[in-house]
């Protein structure tokens, strides 16, 4: 098995990185982790500030909304690239006309970054720029909103979806390969079986973040996602909802177990930082294929408070 | 006994299994009658296409891989015959294809033109179906059934020169560079997003036809054994297929050759579009194709509940700790079918009176008494509607003895024996349940056969959910007695129709306007069935004609609630009343019927009519008046309420 030295810290007063960086990318969002990471950014006015703004999360906000609080900070290049949250690479475009090269020492703060984003900046930066490594930010809620009770349906995303492969995580199925779903698991228990029946996999694998960010969290993931759980079929694991590197360990354990002809596809519906150590995996296996369901809208505001903010190393070229 | 048990209706799914489990589990649909327009001949030898349309999990993707190669050679491993003995056996050979929904999608945007992608597609899908021709050709090589001299001399040269790929020797060289030229469109579709760029193959692209059409050209003209045979391309869940790609593959059924044809799987409503490439052309039912819809066994129900049984029957004897101790009828598991009687006498048992005080607010406590029945709270309920519809206590009474009595001859007893058993038994239980505010259960083979609404999948998927509550409520019973509980099914009933209700809003397009069409129209059914006088018992279904709806946006979603069998639509034009004219009539998959607590069957008769207008309030507006959609008429008594308004379904 191969093992992935890694590095993950949380983020408090002597850590150096963040003030180190040329470039911080993030979006907007109203939720209260938005700018975490920003307000304990001390250099804010000599970073590069690339934010990310989806006009579907603007849609009926008036300016008293929490995303607004970018605002109070001064920067001293600030690029507010309005995208469509439908469409990562409508931002390609915007994003391209900064210098990156293989040097820039860039950030992304992934807390308000949908998925499906962050996974095609990451892998746009190494493809077009030749990032070789990569700081990721991300701070954790101290809970989610349940509006419906705690084991009831959970949406982190509203209206119609429909299943993608995300842009740029194709992956290559040879002909008559046998097909396994990697399904981090959400809170969201139709979106898991929607995508296991659209991906029809030979076999399936859930991974529940466990240790979960608060103890519950962990069966409320379970319960939800009852049906594809209680299914002879699949194969329960569990990594720690907040280290990508496991859930890293655990793909490439899969891989190395599974025969020559299986398909892996990942499906990130868990945490980002789950989510991350998949975009990691997958930008180092190319053939492993990502899919997701993209919906309609994401929720606006769906989790409360602030909990850790950590930073991770994230080595792009394996 | 617990190690040798597991939920026998969990983790099955046609799409994923492997081979010998699609022949483990295969029911032959064709033994149980269930298709008037299709014969089992058909399947390889029909000439022409056939389009195979039903709704998720009616089994499609189960019957189109049964007649592919790769189980059909494990047909022949069992019947220990080869592979090409089983091909002449069927004149045909079946090859069948599935692209998920998520890898069709990556094949568009970007910046990139739809003509291109139109051609990256094409070049994607020719190749995809001209590698399994030739991997058919390598397992006939593999047990000598093709003369080595044809293949080396005569079939390679030749389908290089087909394919323009450079001097192969042999099958598996060709097989080869097909993967080769697949993993080049892939790669590009990992790439696309980044650059932008357009797909240009390193060799040669394939136009439409060249491969799908060409190999089997080729293969008909230099293979003796393959002069008399069908190849036949099983693709599935059409309805994925992005409108330009359906315009692509529509292009070949237009064109198919005498012996390559099409079998089609799709949900209702699949077609996005008739259209072919050539703009000005499209291909027509009939013509083109002809269509077979799976969901029609709703109507049929001897043969579907037959079917049901056996598919049940391959579950439960898969588990050892069910199979030993002969637990593998799923009736005698389930219940036949339902007791409304006994229901009823559960319900009232804590308060016996209650139906009789809700009368006695509005009729003579002497004449209620004259009707007491609580041996049977039913009939009781039945008696007092009776007397609210103006027969006197002493008729009623008479006419209830008489029937209970058996009297021969007695008109009475006969008119009481059919409003009771023939028509409103169920409706009884439904008003029962209202008086009592409790709610109805759904329990028993009988009704989960209807629930399924002919998707055998629900059934399934029922009876995956009241086992896995029985396992853990009381696992002793299941596995000693052979029998779950009717809480337990009632429990798997409601949980799996609000869950089915809840997704609706999911469905890619038009999911919010079907959600809330669904909640208004079943709470308009639920307002039928609490209609004391009983004058539309169990109505749940409507009437609109699709085609003269003008606004695009109502129809579409119409059309999609359809194609997700959210709603089904009868087979047969039918009049939603006796003065109304011949309309398609809707109505609602039978599986929300436990979120709405309305009845899981159709009894013809009454349904709602709609129009345009009525239709957009349903899909666009949350709160919605009952008396607009309830066509009143002389039924109802003089003196009562004779507006439209709610109150006409008041409890008394």
């Amino acid at each position: 098995m191969k093992t992935l030295i890694y590095n993950m810290e949380l983020i408090d007063s002597s850590n150096k990185t963040l003030d180190e960086l040329d470039y911080l990318i993030l979006a907007s969002g109203s939720d209260s982790r938005a700018y975490e990471v920003l307000s304990k950014c001390k250099s804010i006015s000599k970073n590069q500030v690339v934010f990310f703004h989806f006009i579907e999360r603007l849609d009926g906000l008036d300016s008293s909304d929490p995303l607004f609080n970018f605002k109070k900070y001064s920067y001293k290049y600030i690029q507010e690239i309005y995208c469509n949250i439908k469409n990562p690479s409508s931002c390609l475009e915007e994003i391209t006309k900064n210098k990156f090269n293989s040097s820039t020492k860039i950030g992304i703060d992934i807390s308000c970054l949908t998925k499906p984003y962050f996974y095609f900046i990451i892998k746009l930066l190494k493809e077009r720029f030749a990032v070789e490594n990569l700081s990721v930010f991300y701070t954790e809620p101290k809970s989610y909103l349940f509006p419906k009770g705690l084991f009831n349906a959970f949406h982190t995303s509203s209206g119609p979806l429909s299943i993608f492969e995300i842009p740029g995580y194709s992956g290559q199925e040879k002909r008559g390969a046998k097909r396994t779903l990697v399904i981090l698991l959400g809170f969201d228990g139709d979106l898991s079986k929607e995508i296991n029946e659209d991906v029809s996999p030979h076999d399936t694998v859930v991974v529940n973040g466990f240790p979960s960010y608060t103890p519950k969290f962990k069966d409320i993931s379970l319960i939800t996602n009852e049906k594809l759980v209680s299914d002879h079929n699949i194969i329960v694991s569990y990594a720690r909802a907040n280290n990508p590197f496991e859930i890293y360990n655990l793909l490439q354990m899969i891989k190395d177990k599974a025969t020559a002809d299986t398909f892996i596809n990942v499906a990130p519906l868990g945490t980002k930082p789950m989510a991350l150590g998949a975009c990691l995996f997958a930008l180092h296996n190319p053939d492993v294929r990502i899919v997701y369901p993209l919906p309609e809208n994401y929720e606006n505001k769906y989790s409360d408070k602030s909990w850790n903010s950590w930073i991770y190393d994230l080595p792009l070229i394996n | 006994m617990k190690d040798l048990y597991r939920n026998p209706f969990s983790g099955v799914n046609a799409v994923q299994l492997d081979t010998d489990l699609i022949l483990e589990y295969w029911c032959n649909p064709f033994l149980y009658d269930l298709f008037s327009e299709i014969k089992e001949y058909d399947i390889y030898n029909d000439t022409n296409n056939i389009v195979l349309m039903g709704g998720r999990s009616t089994g499609k993707s189960m019957f189109l891989r049964y007649w592919s190669y790769p189980v059909q050679l494990k047909i022949s491993e069992k019947e220990n015959i080869s592979l090409n003995e089983i091909i002449q056996r069927n004149k045909g050979v079946g090859f069948y294809f599935r692209i998920d929904g998520a890898k069709l999608k990556s094949f568009q945007g970007h910046g990139l033109s739809q003509e291109h992608w139109t051609s990256v597609f094409t070049h994607y899908f020719e190749l995809i179906v001209g590698r399994q021709y030739i991997e058919v050709l390598n397992l006939l090589e593999v047990e000598r059934s093709i003369d080595g001299k044809i293949i080396t001399a005569q079939l390679i040269p030749k389908l290089c020169g087909l394919l323009e790929f450079n001097n192969h020797t042999s099958l598996e060289n060709i097989i080869t560079e097909f993967d080769l030229r697949i993993k080049e469109v892939e790669v590009h579709l990992g790439n696309v997003p980044f650059y932008k760029k357009e797909f240009v193959p390193k060799d040669r692209g394939f136009l439409s036809q060249s491969l799908s059409f060409g190999i089997p050209e080729l293969l008909l003209s230099v293979i003796p054994s393959f002069k008399n045979l069908n190849l036949i391309i099983l693709l599935d869940e059409y309805e994925n297929f992005l409108h330009y790609q359906q315009k692509v593959v529509n292009t070949l059924l237009r064109f198919t050759k005498p012996h390559t044809k099409f079998r089609i799987g799709m949900r209702l409503e699949g077609f996005r579009t008739f259209e072919m490439i050539s703009e000005d052309d499209f291909i027509k039912e009939g013509r083109e194709y002809r269509k077979v819809v799976f969901e029609e066994v709703v109507n049929k129900n001897s043969g579907y509940q037959d079917f049901l049984c056996e598919i049940a029957k391959k579950r439960l004897e898969s588990i050892p700790a069910l199979k030993d101790r002969e637990f593998t009828n799923i009736k005698t598991i389930l219940g036949d079918s339902e007791n409304l009687e006994q229901e009823a006498i559960e319900l009232a048992q804590s308060k016996p009176n209650k139906i009789f005080e809700q009368f006695s607010k509005k009729f003579p406590k002497e004449d209620l008494e004259k009707l007491r029945c609580p041996q049977n709270p039913l009939l009781e309920l039945l008696n007092f509607i009776w007397l609210s519809r103006g027969v006197t206590a002493d008729q009623t009474a008479k006419s209830m003895n008489d029937y209970l009595n058996k009297v021969k001859g007695s008109d009475d007893g006969e008119k009481y024996r059919r409003d009771y058993i023939d028509k409103y038994k169920l409706t009884l239980t439904f008003l029962l349940c209202s008086i009592y505010r409790t709610n109805k259960q759904y329990y028993s083979f009988n009704t989960f056969a209807f629930l399924s609404s002919g998707i055998v999948g629900h059934f399934i998927e029922l009876c995956r959910r009241s086992f896995s509550i029985a396992d853990w409520g009381d696992t002793d019973t299941l596995l000693a007695k052979g029998i779950i509980k009717k809480d337990f099914q009632n429990k798997a009933a409601i949980e799996f129709s609000n869950s089915e209700k809840q997704q609706i809003g999911r469905i890619e397009t038009y999911g919010g306007l079907i959600s809330k069409f669904i909640v208004n129209v079943g709470n308009i059914f639920r307002g039928f069935h609490l209609d004391i006088q009983m004058r539309y018992p169990e109505t749940n279904q409507f009437a609109i004609n699709v085609d003269s709806i003008q606004d695009s946006e109502l129809q579409n979603a119409l059309k999609a609630a359809v194609r997700w069998t959210i709603i089904q639509r009868k087979p047969k034009m039918q009049r939603s009343g006796p003065s109304e004219s011949l309309q398609d009539l809707y109505m609602l998959n039978r599986i929300f019927s436990p979120s709405f607590q309305i009845s899981y069957r159709t009894r013809g008769g009454k349904s709602i009519s709609l129009n345009e207008a009525s239709l957009k309030k349903l899909m666009y507006e949350d709160k919605i008046n009952l008396g607009d959609y309830l066509i009143v008429d002389d039924v109802q008594p003089k003196g009562q309420n004779k507006n439209n308004s709610p109150d006409l379904f008041s409890n008394i």
